[in-house]
């Protein structure tokens, strides 16, 4: 594989983030999904054991996430249990990456055509405004300002959690100052 | 640099003006197509709109092998079943669909079932299902304002399962939509008002909303100024076939300027009173339409203000402070509003329906909520945001 040993290493380096930040909202949406009322009441709508996707396309990194009732995720890991009911794709790693690295707002992505939704529509937004929510806790207010179109006036979330977060979060940095490097 | 990015995509030959309908046998033959299939409504044949389409096709020697006029107002999985079964039977390979919204959307469903074959239209449903292109399809609208002949989208509802399936696919476009002036010249006034400002609010919504874009801007700008300039004038002079061929072109280039960048909020609470209150679709477009620009106003002041340039024309585009302008834009298309409410009371309140009870806009909101326009709002719309423009919008 040619291609692959003379692939810079910034390019690992962004398959590595895109892998880790996925690892990242996983996790994140699980534990969010226990505390914050406003997630709860977006999730609640979606279907018992409805299983949701985030991957890049044509079979790259992905997430997988479970409504198990009451407004509750649990994080999946990569692989799902069955079909999943709802899927959005990004095009391409490059694209992903810049969601991810929240230098693109996920619903401009969406406008921009970076990414494709497999699955009911009003699903796909319900979930976009959970990542809104959960992107506005994970990032200091100043970044979050950029990833999401606007930042929520009431965030009120255990200490803990957020600063759990903020340690993925403090890793994934280092990732994008290795990329950008 | 910035993050910009964009696509624009419109495939379909637009075959428009005097005459137009003549070069449908032309054109079929041009794709080998020697069997073509009507679909259409009752009431577009009984407004004697099929006449000069299958006339033109005779004198050219094609002959229209079959007719389906009982296509219904939302059309189901069970009607688009029937119709391909119709065009097997007579072995037909081609559609023309003449009408409004449902008689396209259910043409285009049926040209997946005869293209791909099978009787289940539900297993097509999606976005990116369908790889290959489809029958020779032609669409010839008869209301100035859907843009369905340029959008690559249908929506037919499963009657048994109770859920309205999407397909989205560039196969749906169609090979040439057919914009002849004859086919709007009888369009009632109150249609007449309510199709023309969905198709400016198309126009609108494209230009302010998220995935606008340069080629977008382009057809978007040129829809609005052919609609503020004739829409009036033909409520006046409803025979005024220039005016109304300025109204179709119009629909058509903003169909392809929304079909590439969106709508927005307008339509997700037209969509959702639609479904609730069962009003028509442009008459919630323009009902909506000034209450939402306000909410939306800071996100959009700069391309709303530009908009007056094409909604109120240069000398009062030029007297305006440019700080002032994205009002002036809302001002104007009020008055527009007053003027169509004077000729053919189309509503301009949610109580003016007479359909609407204050107690379902608090369903309204949580249904539009749920819309796939609201994405592409330039604000973010919060459950409280979208009642309070409901409550605005009352009366
Ligand atoms: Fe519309």
């Amino acid at each position: 594989m040619l291609a692959k040993r003379i692939q810079p290493m910034a390019f690992q380096a962004r398959r590595l983030y895109v892998e880790l930040m996925f690892q990242v909202m996983g996790r994140a949406l699980q534990a969010v999904s226990e505390v914050d009322e406003t997630v709860q009441q977006e999730a609640i709508a979606l279907p018992e054991g409805f299983l949701f996707e985030m991957m890049v396309m044509p079979n790259g990194s992905n997430l997988i996430v479970e409504h198990t009732g009451n407004g509750r995720f649990h994080y999946h890991g990569s692989t799902a249990p069955r079909p999943v009911d709802l899927s959005i794709q990004f095009k391409h790693i490059a694209h992903a990456f810049m969601v991810l690295s929240f230098q693109e707002k996920t619903s401009v992505a969406f406008a921009n055509d970076r990414m494709l939704v497999d699955g009911d529509i009003s699903y796909a937004i319900r979930m976009t405004r959970v990542l809104n929510r959960l992107e506005a806790f994970i990032l200091p207010k100043l970044i979050a300002k950029r990833a999401v179109k606007e930042y929520p006036a009431n965030l009120h979330l255990p200490e803990k959690l957020i600063s759990a977060a903020r340690i993925y979060l403090k890793v994934a940095t280092n990732f994008v100052e290795t990329v950008r490097a | 640099m910035t993050n910009k990015y964009y696509e624009f995509f419109c495939p379909v030959k637009v075959i428009a003006g005097k005459a137009a309908l003549e070069h449908i046998p032309y054109e079929l033959t041009g794709m080998a197509a020697k069997r073509p299939m009507i679909v259409t409504d009752k009431g577009v044949r009984a407004a004697g709109l099929l006449d000069p389409v299958i006339s033109a096709c005779e004198e050219s020697g094609l002959e229209i092998v079959s007719i389906y006029d009982d296509v219904p107002p939302d059309s189901s999985t069970g009607v688009v079943r029937d119709i391909a079964g119709i065009y097997r039977a007579e072995k037909c390979d081609s559609i023309i669909a003449v009408g409004g919204g449902s008689a396209i959307d259910t043409a285009k469903a049926v040209n997946i079932l005869v293209s791909e074959g099978g009787d289940d239209i539900a297993a097509y449903s999606g976005a990116g299902v369908l790889k290959h292109p489809l029958k020779p399809f032609f669409v010839v609208p008869t209301t100035a304002g859907t843009g369905s002949e340029v959008t690559a989208v249908a929506v037919i509802a499963d009657t048994e399962k109770h859920v309205k399936l999407p397909f989205t696919s560039s196969f749906l476009l169609p090979n040439a939509a057919i914009i002849d002036p004859r086919m709007t010249l009888t369009l009632p006034p109150h249609i007449t008002a309510a199709t023309g400002m969905d198709a400016m609010t198309h126009a609108i919504e494209a230009f302010t909303c998220m995935a606008k874009n340069p080629l977008s801007d382009a057809y978007a700008t040129a829809a609005i100024k052919k609609i503020s300039t004739s829409l009036l004038s033909v409520m006046e002079n409803p025979k005024d076939a220039d005016g109304r061929l300025e109204l179709a072109q119009a629909s058509t280039m903003a169909g392809i300027a929304f079909s590439n960048s969106m709508v927005g909020l307008v339509h997700a609470l037209g969509h959702a009173t639609g479904a609730i209150c069962q009003l028509p679709h442009g008459l919630c477009m323009s009902l909506y339409l000034p209450y939402v620009l306000e909410y939306n106003i800071e996100s959009i002041r700069e391309p709303l203000g530009e908009l007056l340039l094409y909604l109120d024309g240069p000398d009062v585009y030029a007297a305006t402070p440019a700080a002032r302008r994205a009002e002036a834009s809302i001002s104007t298309i009020r008055r527009m509003r007053d003027a169509l409410y004077k000729h053919c009371q189309l509503p301009r309140t949610l109580k003016e329906t007479g359909k609407v009870v204050e107690a379902q806009l608090d369903q309204i909101a949580e249904l539009a909520l749920d819309d796939g326009a609201i994405m592409f709002n330039p604000k973010e719309v919060t459950r409280e945001d979208a009642r309070e423009v409901l409550r605005r919008a009352w009366a």
